[in-house]
């Protein structure tokens, strides 16, 4: 099967979704002429003209109105927000109206909108541009979160993203645009709620998102050399979240650690830790350890940024080894 | 002109210096050849002297410092003179506190299990583990860290419970208990969830016990024939004989009891004893009686019927891992039941000393709880009394007990012809949930044998 | 008056609708009935329905805190609107949304909104969307004096006037952000000028006179509808109550009673039914019986409500998704 890079598959995405149904259009910062901060619209507004690929004025607000209004009256957009870290500036149209809008009018309408933002550290973007705050959204009653880490599943998850006639947040990692891999052709869907095992194995579990995945596959490789068999699970997506999956997983082995880029507190793993103590206590055979940046902002420096602030393989390894002690 | 002040040549050898100690302060006037700071090598800790005359205007390198050397520590101006820019610039700060190599300070393999004394620490499957199998966690001992309990841990404290025999159902209350007072719990029939032995019956055991610990009574075997009771008297249940009485009742309603009997002719054993006693007791200084005789033999017929001595422990048929046959001993206030431990495995000689020991520690009051609850079979024997035969109530939590009656001369019918033989009418009394009419009539029919042919039977003995 | 007579009489049965509903939901409130907040719209009547009156039910509005005017004027009906401020399984929204989350998808109502100038870029994208569907209609985004200082407002403002979305921002201007006046809250002392700042036109009203109010937001659908883009119609208007049903003495905290006392004076329903009358468009007997059927209505409305049965508990998790 042929290799696309994650950025390739996104656009690849977009253009077949935009050819398959006229209602889709897109908004955002720079995604016309400039394809994309991160160039994964490219070539979209050549091919599809500026009336469906709308270059927007830095107005996080209107952008997300705009989606959520047009897509009230009929519409599907695709709305962007360049990085998560702008989220807060229109939180109020994400979580008070996107997400509460068909509950609190008591169903009467719906909202299908898609909302594309990036996240993720490693570029010096400091601390503007590099969180990683999904898990704050999980809160929210009334969006869908989406958290792809691989070109085949961002491809898929976006195509799905866009037939529900929900507002979906499509959270895309800026670090694995470059990432190579499979990519069928063509169109098809990749469920939500779905968590995939990337790995089977049964002494440790490691649940790990976005790019994290990788980082977790590379230590469980290392360190199935020592005999120690990691299974790995990528949720795909925190909301709705497959619970099931990660739970039969951790009964297999009673030991889990979740890496997640999130700051500390309230980070990702934080609830599925919660969960686990919840339904599944009889099976901690360890501590829950989650492997997080700290709770500071980015720091822009390569060596605290990279050395200390992402999570790496080193403190996933070492968490690893701890729950080991456990058995 | 500013002079510097460097780290001197200390040595072939030495490549480094610390600045221990700084004598003079910045601003300070110094003299050539006065001692300025105090310098420490791997060899030895030096005074290095002023090179020159003037003020000590800045001190580049602070105490504390390790510098190679020829490094610049100081600057001397002469009075008036003002510090060159260069040495603005030069020097390196106190740091605040040794940084510590990229220590993760981030929580995530951090794990205090912060607990006070005497708190156990276990890991959620572990307790759970431990909570199912009614094991309580102090018994364990844990090897994780911090020496928390592992869920191996506790599998292999069970693994190790499950080798020393069969699954006991103990609840953790009950466990501590009996540790305590010395019971074995193993012989204690469980009231609890799936025939677990709870507290109750841990004190019941114990009460069983207690109801014998009365006064003693005097050595003659007949206790007296005159009752202490009179007539109108009401006597209020002591909470002794209110758990027998209950024990009792629920011996007998909870197990359908039948009864078996046979006659065993005893002319053979009786001639072997009369062959034997004098030689034995002179020789082991024991006298041996037709009870140890019985006890043997049961011991070895149970041996072969292991369905006899066993326990029903909720669902399950409990056979017990050691032959303890009971002797039942009539005491004041009521029956006490001492038991020879492993009874197959002894020598009759053996088997006379344990018989004579109990019995003789039972009428003076002086048994331990264990030598009471360790029995898993009963003879009960009313001999010496003018009794032909009886039934018995099964001892909770025993499956079967052994009556018998006097040996007397009876006349029977062999070959045709009547003679006279001495004869002993024994019962047998079996839980008949789990005892069939078949096995016990095999196993009276056995021990009948047995006593009938000593020679065969107990040649392996002595 | 160039207007026909049957639309004079439905803009005065519109205003007599808002106001005894508003009115018996001051009777209830003081009773305890309501649960939750109310912000009535008495005394801007003329705003809503002078609006409205140009839409039909496939145009759109976007609506706010002070929603109840809005959504009659634009044809939300007396029952469910009445079910859904008691809480009750019959409301709009099922009893999910109360008085600050009215909706009526169907009459293009798509809801009031309880931020403040969280409307605004809603309305912007319902009319983008119109826009891109290329269909006949517009949408009506009402604010107030209080909204129109949000940042979300003048992002919507800008990105409608630069897409030439067709929208119409009516900004009812009644001098007060819940307690703070006007002049305290922003340095301009018409709301219109503002306009200008996004290359749009902004015309002031007397938002007591229903005619003038749908006179200029006429010109205004004219615009929108001929894809020149948006307008900014400032109302001027007042409340005569409080800002919530409970703040006290109809806002005597901060405001006069000579000045509500003449605000009263112009009451947009008094002044309106003089005018039909002076200019004999409809005679006083005319005019008492629609009255009197509109209050009939509110009362079957909310005795309707009060017989309508509560949401069952398990409702709390039903409509999150689609």
């Amino acid at each position: 099967m042929r290799e696309l890079t994650f950025r390739e598959a996104v656009v690849e995405a977009l253009d077949i979704a935009m050819q398959r149904d006229p209602k889709i259009f897109l908004l955002g910062e720079d995604i016309g002429y400039y394809g994309g901060l991160f160039q994964a619209t490219q070539g979209l507004m050549q091919k599809y003209g500026e009336d469906r690929v709308m270059d927007s004025p830095i107005s996080e607000s209107a952008i997300l109105g705009a989606g959520i209004g047009s897509a009230i009256v009929g519409m599907h957009p695709i709305v962007e927000i360049m990085n998560v870290d702008f989220m807060p500036v229109c939180m109020d149209q994400l979580v008070n109206q996107a997400a509460k809008m068909r509950y609190m009018f008591g169903g009467q309408m719906k909202i299908p909108l898609v909302i594309r933002t990036t996240c993720g550290a490693g570029r010096g973007g400091a601390a503007h541009h590099a969180q990683a705050i999904h898990a704050v959204f999980m809160h929210f009653p009334g969006i869908k979160i989406v958290v792809p880490a691989t070109p085949y599943d961002v491809k898929g998850l976006l195509f799905t993203a866009i037939e529900d006639e929900n507002p979906v947040l499509f959270i895309e990692d800026k670090m694995m645009y470059n990432v190579k891999g499979e990519v069928p052709e063509g169109y098809y869907t990749v469920p939500f709620g779905q968590a995939v095992i990337r790995q089977k194995g049964k002494d440790v579990t490691i649940v790990a998102t976005l790019r994290m995945v990788h980082k977790a596959l590379t230590v469980a490789e290392e360190m199935e050399k020592e005999g120690i068999a990691i299974e790995v699970v990528d949720p795909r997506t925190l909301c709705p979240l497959d619970k099931d999956t990660i739970i039969n997983s951790f009964k297999k082995t009673g030991k889990l650690v979740i890496v997640d880029e999130g700051n500390r507190v309230g980070n990702f793993g934080s609830e599925i830790a919660s969960i686990i103590a919840e339904e599944a206590v009889e099976y901690i055979q360890a501590p829950i350890l989650k492997v997080t940046a700290p709770h500071v902002p980015v720091p822009y420096s390569p060596v605290l940024e990279k050395e200390f602030y992402i999570p790496n393989e080193e403190r996933i390894k070492k968490a690893v080894y701890r729950v080991l002690e456990f058995s | 002109m500013a002079v510097e002040v460097v780290l001197p040549a200390l040595g072939l050898t030495v490549e480094k210096g610390t600045i221990l100690k700084w004598l003079k302060r910045e601003g300070d006037i110094v003299t050539k050849g006065e001692s300025l700071f105090e310098v420490e090598t791997e060899k030895v800790t030096t005074e290095v002297e002023s090179p020159a005359s003037g003020i000590l205007k800045k001190i580049l390198i602070p105490e504390g410092i390790e510098v190679p050397i020829l490094t610049v520590v100081a600057v001397i101006t002469k009075q008036g003179e003002s510090l060159p820019d260069k040495y603005d610039m030069m020097g390196i700060q106190k740091p605040q506190k040794k940084e510590e190599p990229v220590q993760i300070h981030i929580q995530e393999a951090s794990f205090s299990m912060s607990s006070g004394p005497g708190e156990i620490k276990a890991l959620p499957a572990a307790r759970w583990l431990a909570k199912e199998e009614g094991v309580s966690l102090s018994l364990i001992k844990g090897s994780g860290p911090g020496r928390s309990i592992l869920l191996k841990d506790v599998k292999s404290f069970l693994a190790k419970e499950a080798q020393r025999g069969p699954k006991i159902l103990i609840t953790p209350t009950a466990r501590k208990l009996a540790d305590k007072k010395g019971i074995p719990f193993t012989s204690i029939q469980g009231t609890g969830i799936s025939g677990r032995v709870v507290k109750a019956d841990v004190l019941e055991a114990e009460a069983r016990f207690k109801l014998a610990e009365t006064r003693p009574v005097p050595t003659s075997v007949k206790p007296s024939g005159l009752s202490k009771y009179k007539l109108g008297q009401i006597v209020p249940m002591s909470s002794i004989r209110k758990v027998i009485a209950k024990r009792m009742a629920q011996s007998k309603f909870t197990a359908p009891h039948v009864y078996f009997f046979n006659d065993v002719n005893m002319e053979k054993l009786l001639a072997l004893r009369e062959d034997v006693v004098t030689d034995l007791e002179e020789k082991e200084g024991i006298r041996i009686s037709i009870n140890d005789f019985f006890i043997k033999a049961v011991a070895l017929s149970l041996k072969e019927y292991p369905i006899l001595n066993s326990m029903v422990s909720g669902e399950e048929i409990r056979i017990l891992p050691e032959i303890n046959v009971g002797l039942a001993v009539a005491m004041e206030n009521g029956l006490i039941v001492p038991a020879i431990p492993k009874a197959d495995q002894l020598g009759l000689v053996e088997i006379a000393r344990y018989r004579s020991d109990l019995v003789e520690r039972a009428r003076e009051a002086r048994l331990t709880i264990e030598e009471t609850e360790r029995g898993t079979f009963t003879i009960s024997s009313l001999a010496q009394f003018d009794i032909t035969f009886f039934t018995a109530i099964l001892n909770p939590p025993q499956s079967g007990i052994l009556t018998v009656g006097k040996v007397e001369e009876r006349p029977v019918v062999r070959g045709g012809q009547v003679m006279i033989q001495r004869m002993v009418r024994q019962g047998l009394s079996v839980d008949h949930r789990i005892i069939d009419g078949a096995v016990a009539a095999q196993f009276l029919q056995s021990l009948k044998k047995k006593l009938e042919n000593p020679y065969s039977s107990f040649f392996s003995i002595c | 008056m160039k207007v026909a007579k049957e639309l004079l009489l439905e803009m005065l049965k519109k205003m007599l609708e808002i106001r005894y509903f508003e009115e018996k939901v001051v009777d209830q409130y003081a009773r305890g009935a309501v649960p939750g907040l109310a912000h009535l719209y008495i005394g801007e009547e003329a705003v809503a329905v002078g609006a409205c009156m140009n839409l039909t039910d496939e145009d759109y509005i976007t609506s706010t805190h002070r929603g109840h005017g809005h959504c009659i004027a634009k044809g939300g009906e007396l029952k469910p609107m009445m079910a859904e401020l008691f809480g009750k399984k019959t409301g709009y929204c099922k009893g999910k949304g109360g008085s600050m989350h009215i909706a009526a998808f169907d009459k293009g109502i798509l809801g009031a909104m309880g931020i403040v100038g969280s409307g605004g870029p809603i309305a912007v994208g319902a009319a983008l969307g119109i826009k891109k569907q290329n269909l006949d209609r517009v949408v009506i985004c009402f604010f107030g004096d209080g909204a129109s200082n949000e940042g979300a407002t003048h992002e919507a403002m800008n990105f409608a006037s630069l897409h030439k979305v067709p929208i119409i921002f009516v900004c009812e201007n009644n001098l007060y952000g819940i307690s703070v006046a006007q002049h305290r809250h922003q340095a301009i002392k018409d709301i219109a000028v503002r306009a200008a700042g996004y290359n749009m036109p902004g015309v002031i009203v007397d938002g007591m006179d229903v005619l003038a109010v749908y006179e200029e937001v006429k010109e205004a659908v004219k615009r929108a509808k001929s894809g020149k883009g948006p307008t900014l119609v400032e109302c001027k208007t007042y409340r005569f109550r409080g800002h919530h049903e409970g703040d006290p003495n109809m806002g005597l905290r901060y405001r006069t009673k000579e000045e509500i006392a003449d605000w009263r004076r112009r009451c947009p329903i008094e002044t309106f039914k003089q005018k039909l009358i002076k200019q004999m468009v409809a005679k006083k007997k005319e005019i008492d019986e629609i009255e009197e059927d509109v209050k009939r209505r509110v009362e079957e409305a909310f005795v309707y409500a009060m017989e309508s049965p509560f949401p069952d508990p398990e409702e709390t998790l039903e409509d999150l998704f689609a």
